[in-house]
């Protein structure tokens, strides 16, 4: 199948870049005992107040540094703009391949490599220094492996969603920034989103960007019910049923202008 | 300093064709930094202090950080980007100007963009000052202080900047780099340094000084400690940092090779 395809090929283009990619592992990880040594120095004597403790908060930002890499960091806008900008997507609209699936099957190559060159070697990196959590129930690996697929998915939308934008827009770096700030930010990158101020600690439990990324790491604490995988499943598919109406609103729009 | 006058003003006026974008864009960044800081004040409104520093002294560190680097990505955005030059070959038409390739670089370009992060840095900067409410005689002391300190971080921040470009002249592509020397140490800077762990504060105040532009002097200005020595360091260690960066941006300099295209 051609997506499986592209998907492999992707993969194997970022395969060159692995050493570059080790470096910048052990910056991301540096980046992970910022957050750690925040949160010690926060909670040390306080942590009767918190649900967490500082062990807790260290398991959790090591989890979130690792996930990340695949539900965090992913390519601005999948790189639609650059079509939009030069014309090609024109041609790529038109192919006989849909166009969401083409797009988003070559993000995915890449965010697999990630798991693999990033994510891992993080962990590995967290677990030698400060400790890693291990999942002591056996269905919680199965609900993690569900949830970190929805939140690829859900992330790789977003990104999608931001990059189609461009048809209409043609620039997106501002899009492509408030996105991820909206996704680091409520989606418990640095603060786990139940310790946020009342009204936005309950809204951001049911927005796409603790999806993406709060509840795969909840799940992997075993903090969280597995039930939580309906919210991710849910803009799972919200999400993909915008983004194929999205596109064909794009192609009728580019058969207007070119017609 | 005509010739930087004149190569900067043409650089707004070329910015500035494109108002709606540069509003846009100045805005999310702002929004982007204003983010970060609320999670902090969130965090620090329910805990109360992060190892003694409260909200609004916090603050402090973090607002001369976030201005000081805010304003070098305005400034130094060629510095900054400066490995588009090594992969599409374009240094060696900086070599033949007859001004030095350095202020060819400065001059060439501004990302005014980055502006919106710099206003929320000093948003944060005074919402801190008058949250903190220091006697007079303090008070007089931080605010004339304050300029000094973003002054120290920036130009800080530029050597690393210039540090990590050099870097270039080998490595050619410089942005997996960047997160170590630049974006971990300025986050980290944000907070004060006596949360973190020997080795941590040992490369902050060494290699990648970033300790001294705000803690060293903020720590002695809001009488947690040290000594009247805390105000000259940062100045001092910003011009030898800066000295011993220019002298590798020349040795780098020396050992470019072209493509041989």
């Amino acid at each position: 199948m051609v997506y499986w395809i592209l998907l492999q090929k992707s993969f194997m283009r970022n395969l060159q870049y692995k050493v570059a990619h080790l470096i910048n592992n052990a910056a991301s990880a540096i980046f992970g005992f910022v957050f750690i040594a925040i949160w010690t120095g926060v909670l040390q004597g306080k942590e009767s107040e918190s649900p967490y403790g500082v062990l807790d908060m260290t398991y959790y930002i090591a989890a979130v540094q690792c996930i990340l890499w695949v539900s965090g960091f992913l390519t601005a806008g999948l790189n639609i703009q650059n079509g939009v900008r030069n014309g090609a997507i024109s041609l790529e609209l038109v192919r006989p391949t849909n166009f969401f699936l083409y797009v988003t099957s070559q993000e995915a190559g890449r965010l697999v490599y990630n798991f693999f060159f990033r994510s891992i070697p993080i962990g590995i990196v967290f677990a030698l220094t400060v400790g890693f959590y291990v999942p002591q129930h056996v269905p919680t690996y199965l609900f993690l492996c569900i949830s970190i697929f929805l939140a690829i998915i859900i992330s790789i939308n977003l990104h999608y969603l931001v990059g189609i934008s461009a048809c209409w827009t043609t620039e997106i770096s501002w899009a492509h920034f408030v996105n991820f700030t909206l996704l680091a930010g409520l989606g418990g990158q640095f603060v786990p989103i139940d310790f946020l101020p009342a009204p936005l600690s309950v809204i951001t439990h049911y927005l796409p960007f603790a999806s993406a990324i709060y509840y795969p790491v909840m799940i992997f604490l075993e903090k969280s019910s597995s039930s939580v995988i309906f919210i991710q499943l849910f803009w799972t598919i919200v999400l993909t049923i915008m983004n194929l109406w999205l596109t064909e609103r794009a192609r009728q729009k580019l058969e207007i202008q070119g017609g | 300093m005509n010739l930087f006058i004149k190569l900067v003003s043409g650089s707004i006026r070329s910015q500035m064709q494109y108002k709606i974008n540069f509003l846009v864009s100045s805005l999310s960044y702002a929004l982007i930094m204003a983010v970060d800081f609320i999670l902090l004040a969130a965090i620090l409104h329910r805990f109360d202090n992060v190892k003694g520093w409260n909200l609004y002294e916090v603050g402090l560190l973090y607002g001369i950080s976030s201005v000081a680097i805010t304003l070098y990505r305005v400034f130094g955005v060629e510095i900054h980007n400066f490995e588009k030059y090594m992969i599409e070959g374009e240094f060696d038409s900086l070599l033949i100007r007859p001004v030095s390739p350095l202020s060819l670089l400065l001059t060439k370009n501004l990302d005014l963009s980055r502006i919106g992060g710099t206003v929320q840095g000093v948003l944060i900067l005074a919402i801190s000052i008058i949250g903190l409410s220091l006697k007079d005689f303090d008070m007089f002391l931080l605010l004339v202080y304050l300029p000094i300190s973003i002054f120290s971080g920036l130009i800080i921040c530029f050597s690393l900047g210039l540090l990590t470009a050099t870097i270039a002249f080998w490595t050619q592509r410089i942005k997996d780099f960047q997160v170590f020397t630049l974006y971990a140490p300025f986050n980290a800077a944000n907070y004060p340094m006596n949360i973190y762990p020997g080795w941590l504060k040992l490369i902050f105040f060494t290699v990648i000084p970033v300790g001294f532009m705000n803690y060293t002097p903020i720590l002695f200005l809001l009488n947690k400690g040290g000594t009247v020595w805390n105000l000259a360091l940062p100045p001092a260690v910003a011009l030898v940092f800066l000295f011993l960066t220019l002298r590798f941006w020349q040795f780098g300099i020396r050992h470019y090779h072209s493509t041989g295209s």
